[in-house]
């Protein structure tokens, strides 16, 4: 009987499979046979699954479990035995789950800290219906304010001098706000 | 949860029949509960600790192995050393920070065979009678600092 002979009948009197073929293939992370597996680029084997989960417990520090090397998802090679039928790649099979997403709270308007907190605080500046104030004030029929002064008397020339000055703010107002 | 069961009886059943030198799992704690794990550690020969028989406690979440185990020591002999607090924490960066789904409760005992053999003096924490009076009931809570590489 030749060596090998003997080695392989110790083998088969220990009633359980060598242990080197048995944990060689496992993944370093469930400990059990490697399924969809991939490999790092530092050589060590990963269930797809496992890899990816232990990638999004640590999204911001993504390191080979094993020896602590750079790893991700663009960094592993999928494996394909020879009696695989599908050879889909195992990372499209399992697709990044979407993150978890954190928004702000609301926060009230207003100022907590100084009791505006109840209704909030509003400030606002408005002009109402610009042209239409010029219109009203330009145009004013007689509708129970007193009637404009003589022609020819001094606070005649005043007001249509301020009316002027009015016209030409309006004026510039309005050209102002075309070309700004 | 299935995962972490499984993973957890193929790490007894290879602790149980091939234990490294100065590891055993206790046969009192580990029937119980899959959860919760007592192992016995003997301190390594040659060290400050030869002799001594020490006992973790494991306590696995559901997330294991993403999630690290708790580990302390129980007990009546707690290792007098500068990173072993006098309630059975221990300030080891594996079991928190640094921890890797691919350590197992056989390298983590050894890890901490190792962390007392390096011992050179035996004390406890600078910080021992503060922290256990204020800290929380699981390791995992307390902010660890790690700064001492020495021991």
């Amino acid at each position: 009987m030749s060596a090998s002979n003997e080695t392989q009948g110790a083998e088969g009197g220990a009633d359980e499979p060598p242990q080197p073929d048995n944990t060689f293939y496992e993944c370093n992370i469930c400990f059990d046979t490697a399924k969809d597996p991939i490999v790092s680029m530092c050589g060590h084997l990963f269930c797809w699954p496992c890899l990816h989960r232990w990638l999004e417990t640590r999204p911001n520090r993504q390191v080979c479990p094993v020896c602590k090397a750079g790893i991700g998802k663009e960094k592993v090679i999928p494996i394909y035995g020879r009696g695989s039928t599908n050879q889909q790649d195992p990372r499209e099979k399992l697709p990044p789950r979407p993150q978890g997403q954190r928004s702000e709270p609301e926060t009230q308007g207003g100022f907590p800290g100084f009791g505006f907190s109840d209704g909030g605080f509003h400030m606002s500046f408005g002009i109402g219906a610009f042209p239409f104030g010029i219109f009203a004030s330009t145009f004013n029929f007689n509708d129970g304010r007193p009637g404009p002064p003589e022609a020819g008397s001094p606070q005649h020339t005043e007001e249509m001098f301020l009316s002027k000055v009015f016209l030409w703010v309006a004026i510039l107002f309005i050209f102002w706000l075309l070309v700004a | 949860m299935a995962s972490m069961e499984k993973r957890l009886q193929k790490e007894l059943q290879a602790l149980t029949k091939d234990p490294p030198k100065g590891v055993r799992v206790s046969p009192d704690g580990t029937c119980r509960t899959l959860s919760e794990w007592i192992v016995d550690l003997d301190g390594a020969p040659g060290t400050l600790y030869e002799g001594e028989h020490f006992q973790l406690q494991f306590k696995f979440s559901s997330r294991y192995p993403f999630d690290s185990p708790q580990v302390t020591f129980i007990g009546t002999n707690i290792p007098l050393h500068p990173h072993v607090y006098s309630n059975g924490h221990i300030c080891l960066s594996i079991l928190t920070e640094d921890w890797s789904p691919a350590l197992s409760v056989q390298s983590v005992c050894l890890s901490i065979i190792s962390m007392l053999s390096s011992c050179t003096e035996k004390k406890r924490p600078p910080d021992n009678s503060f922290y256990v009076k204020t800290c929380s009931k699981n390791p995992k809570k307390t902010r660890w600092w790690y700064h001492d590489d020495s021991v």
